[in-house]
């Protein structure tokens, strides 16, 4: 197999790696997660399939447990100068800070303090939910630098922030859903992925 | 002469001016101190001020300069205390405040006027020297967190002042001012800029509101909870938040200063030792709680601090309610002559009626039962199913109708069709605010986290009933109760009042041919789990009589249904599409 260097990533990997972090999905929406040309994707998921290393149906595609080993095997050789470097390290220990306080964020925004417990946000109080949609747009800030940093270290990282854009925009635009819904590209579904993305990279645990 | 033009008004409850010319939070001191409360003393520079400092090239002019010296001398003489004084320091919060609130605008800076000479005072007054480095570290922090818009992390009990200084000194190459005037003159220019913030203008051209107007400044006096046995700090519902019981209801600290309530630092007592030891106190918080109350007609939470004996109200806002509490308050305040049935309808949303209905366990069935598992309640609701741990497996067996719940040490985005599959999820690590939670949350699943290493796992293949609400996991399938609205005490009331006030006819179940839109279209679409409004009206449209969907409850359903002219809609049980058809109605 060939040892592929952190500057000639080639898309037979990241694909896989893409829909691995995506779960199911058509080529389509991996190459909008890579940056990358979709008929050149959906020639990868042809070439993988073949090898077993990925199934599917109906254009929506999987990744296969052979394929999940082999991305095992390769994570730490590809991966193995961004591991070395600290670049990329640092950009996630600060990424972690920001996650946490997100994800507090996000926890505010579905459920809201009453009488020393909380229950379900209602939404029912536009002050409330304003107070947290702007904290929002202060952790987007600070996510922009976070993202900005980990995309110095790997390119393609900036994909993520313009998703997180994209989706910041429909929730300042009232489209609230945008906030933490898990069937569309919510922040917090944007969010989740670049988290995995980035302890697949790393080759860390998930804590929570 | 010609009298001076008043630039600033002292909120001292000779006039209550409108909303839209001092923002609302010094709208809301002035109605306070309009109905006779004692509220520390504050003055305001309304929102025409604001377009006017940056027609002026951003600055604040000598004219309004001396007004504000003069408002800030008028908090002085109320209070006995002089900015930068050690031995009686005036310390005051600075507030942004425009007509609407909106994101971006500048957030609350507390205990400006604080420099070292103010903290030794502070300390010596107190008898409290941590308290007071802490308060002077803690306004270094919020000062170049939201005035220099410094890149800091937030804020820990620890490092000194000095040390948050260079810290902020470091990241913006701007030292915080040590002179009380100086904070106070620059954080006022903070909070008019802040009004033009890019995330301000953005969200006001996102809603079409003009950038004509601005944001008004309130400076208003801190209260000192720590000053000796007679202070302290609390907050008081005038009713039960969580059951709705007519009954003020609410934490005191005694001694307890501001963000102490946060922190943990004290121990939060009950009222009832207000009532105790300050009984006129008690009363007249009380009494003026009930003012509150009746004022707005609706239940308050109320913010207070008592120093040296006299009592200081804070801030009063409509109480966060629980869906249980939401259904008791709106049927007491219509029996009390507060609010009118019409309104009551209003004030309780088709969530928490789902939320009042769902099944639950009684107190006496789990009374001797042990949990196999307990951990975090992540998101209430009670489910019961088969623990599975492999996600694929929970999607592909649920597809052939069996409940089953996904047990799994973590959650990645690689779990969610699990997730979504499963009718309540079980983790072993994570908190209520994992992945996991939010995740559970967003789709309203029954979940429990953080039962432990390797827990989740020894609940595979087992019979199982999870409850989010207090984090516990039961072996096999526990017996459910169920509330019926028919003869439930409060749900009752409304529902009679729902039927009476709901725009359409809602009725659970019609003779005849009732249209299904579930089955004419795909409402839903497959792939985001959002209506498809579109899709929904070209359904309606074809209606002729009596029609049935899932998604009508739904706000963007709701809407639609209103717009088609449908007169007849089934649905069982009504009252949660009737109230959601009655918020859709008023918007």
């Amino acid at each position: 197999m060939p040892t592929v260097s952190e500057q000639e990533l080639s898309l037979d990997f990241l694909a896989v790696h893409g829909l691995a972090v995506r779960k199911a999905a058509g080529p389509g929406a991996v190459a909008d997660l890579l940056n990358a040309d979709e008929s050149a994707v959906a020639a990868v998921f042809d070439a993988a399939m073949a090898e077993g290393k990925i199934a599917g149906a109906k254009g929506i595609f999987m990744v296969a447990p052979a394929g999940q080993a082999w991305l095992a095997d390769q994570y730490p050789i590809v991966y193995a100068s961004a591991r070395e470097d600290g670049a990329l390290t640092a950009a996630y220990e600060r990424f972690e800070r920001v996650n946490t306080q997100l994800l507090a964020l996000f926890t505010d925004w579905q459920t809201m303090p009453a009488g020393g417990q909380r229950v379900p946000n209602d939404h029912s109080d536009p002050d409330y939910d304003r107070v947290i949609i702007d904290r929002l747009g202060d952790l987007h800030e600070r996510a922009e630098r976070v993202v900005g940093n980990c995309s110095e270290a790997e390119p393609r990282l900036g994909r993520y922030l313009e998703r997180l854009e994209a989706a910041y925009d429909k929730v300042l635009a009232g489209d609230t859903d945008y906030v933490s819904g898990v069937r569309i590209d919510s922040y917090h579904t944007v969010w989740f992925e670049l988290h995995e993305d980035l302890l697949r990279m790393l080759g860390r645990q998930r804590q929570e | 002469m010609s009298q001076p033009e008043q630039r600033i008004i002292v909120l001292d409850g000779t006039q209550v001016p409108d909303r839209e010319i001092i923002g609302g939070k010094a709208w809301s001191i002035a109605r306070m101190t309009k109905l006779g409360l004692r509220v520390p003393p504050a003055f305001v520079i309304p929102i025409s001020e604001c377009a006017r400092y940056h027609e002026n090239s951003r600055t604040l002019d000598d004219d309004l300069w001396q007004q504000i010296l003069s408002g800030v001398a008028a908090i002085e003489q109320a209070t006995g205390r002089v900015m930068g004084n050690p031995d009686a320091p005036l310390l005051v919060s600075v507030r942004s405040g425009a007509a609407v609130s909106m994101p971006g605008m500048m957030d609350t800076v507390l205990n400006l006027g604080i420099t070292d000479e103010v903290e030794y005072g502070l300390a010596r007054i107190t008898a409290d020297a941590g308290y007071a480095r802490d308060t002077h570290a803690r306004f270094c922090h919020t000062y170049g967190d939201i005035v220099f818009k410094a890149d800091l992390d937030p804020y820990v009990c620890g490092p000194s002042p000095s040390e948050v200084r260079d810290l902020v000194a470091d990241d913006v190459g701007q030292a915080i001012p040590e002179d009380p005037h100086d904070q106070l003159r620059q954080a006022i220019c903070a909070v008019f800029d802040s009004w033009e913030s890019a995330r301000a203008k953005s969200y006001r051209r996102h809603w079409g509101i003009s950038d004509v107007g601005g944001t008004a400044v309130t400076i208003q006096a801190m209260v000192f909870g720590n000053l000796g046995d007679e202070s302290g700090t609390g907050v008081l519902f005038t009713r039960n938040p969580l059951t709705g019981e007519s009954v003020p209801y609410g934490e005191w600290l005694p001694g307890g200063q501001g963000d102490d309530v946060v922190g943990g630092t004290h121990a939060v007592k009950d009222l009832t030792e207000l009532a105790q030891t300050m009984p006129n106190v008690h009363s007249e918080l009380i009494e003026w709680a009930g003012i509150l109350e009746h004022e707005h007609a609706d239940v308050q939470d109320v913010e207070f601090t008592v120093e040296q004996g006299v009592l200081y109200l804070l801030q009063t806002r409509g109480a966060k309610r629980s869906p249980e509490a939401a259904v008791q308050i709106a049927i007491d305040l219509v029996h009390e002559g507060l609010i009118t049935p019409a309104i009551a309808v209003s004030r309780v949303t088709s969530e928490q009626i789902r939320s009042v209905l769902l099944p639950y366990l009684a107190e006496h069935t789990v009374a001797n039962v042990t949990p196999i598992a307990i951990g975090e309640p992540a998101c209430p609701g009670v489910a019961q199913g088969i623990g599975v741990i492999d996600p694929d497996e929970v999607e592909s067996r649920a597809a052939a109708g069996e409940s089953l719940v996904l047990v799994r040490p973590t959650t990645s985005p690689n779990d969610v069709h699990g997730m979504i599959a499963a009718v309540a999820v079980v983790t072993d690590l994570g908190g209520s605010t994992s992945h996991a939670a939010v995740v559970t949350r967003a789709l309203g699943r029954p979940s429990v986290v953080g039962v432990g290493d390797g827990v989740a796992e020894g609940l595979a293949g087992k019979e199982l009933t999870v409850d989010g609400g207090s984090g516990r996991v039961y072996a096999g399938y526990l017996p459910l109760e169920s509330t019926q609205i028919d003869d439930h005490p409060a749900l009752a009331p409304l529902a009679a009042w729902a039927n009476e006030h709901c725009p359409v006819q809602v009725v659970p179940n019609a003779e005849g041919d009732v249209l299904d839109l579930d089955s004419v279209a795909q409402v839903l679409d497959p792939q985001t789990g959002r209506v498809d409004s579109q899709a929904l009206m070209e359904a309606l449209s074809q209606a002729s009589g009596p029609v049935r969907s899932s998604v009508l409850e739904s706000a963007e359903g709701a809407s639609a249904l209103l717009e088609s002219g449908v007169t007849v809609v089934v649905a069982d049980p009504a009252l949660p599409l009737q109230l959601r058809l009655i918020q859709a109605s008023r918007t």
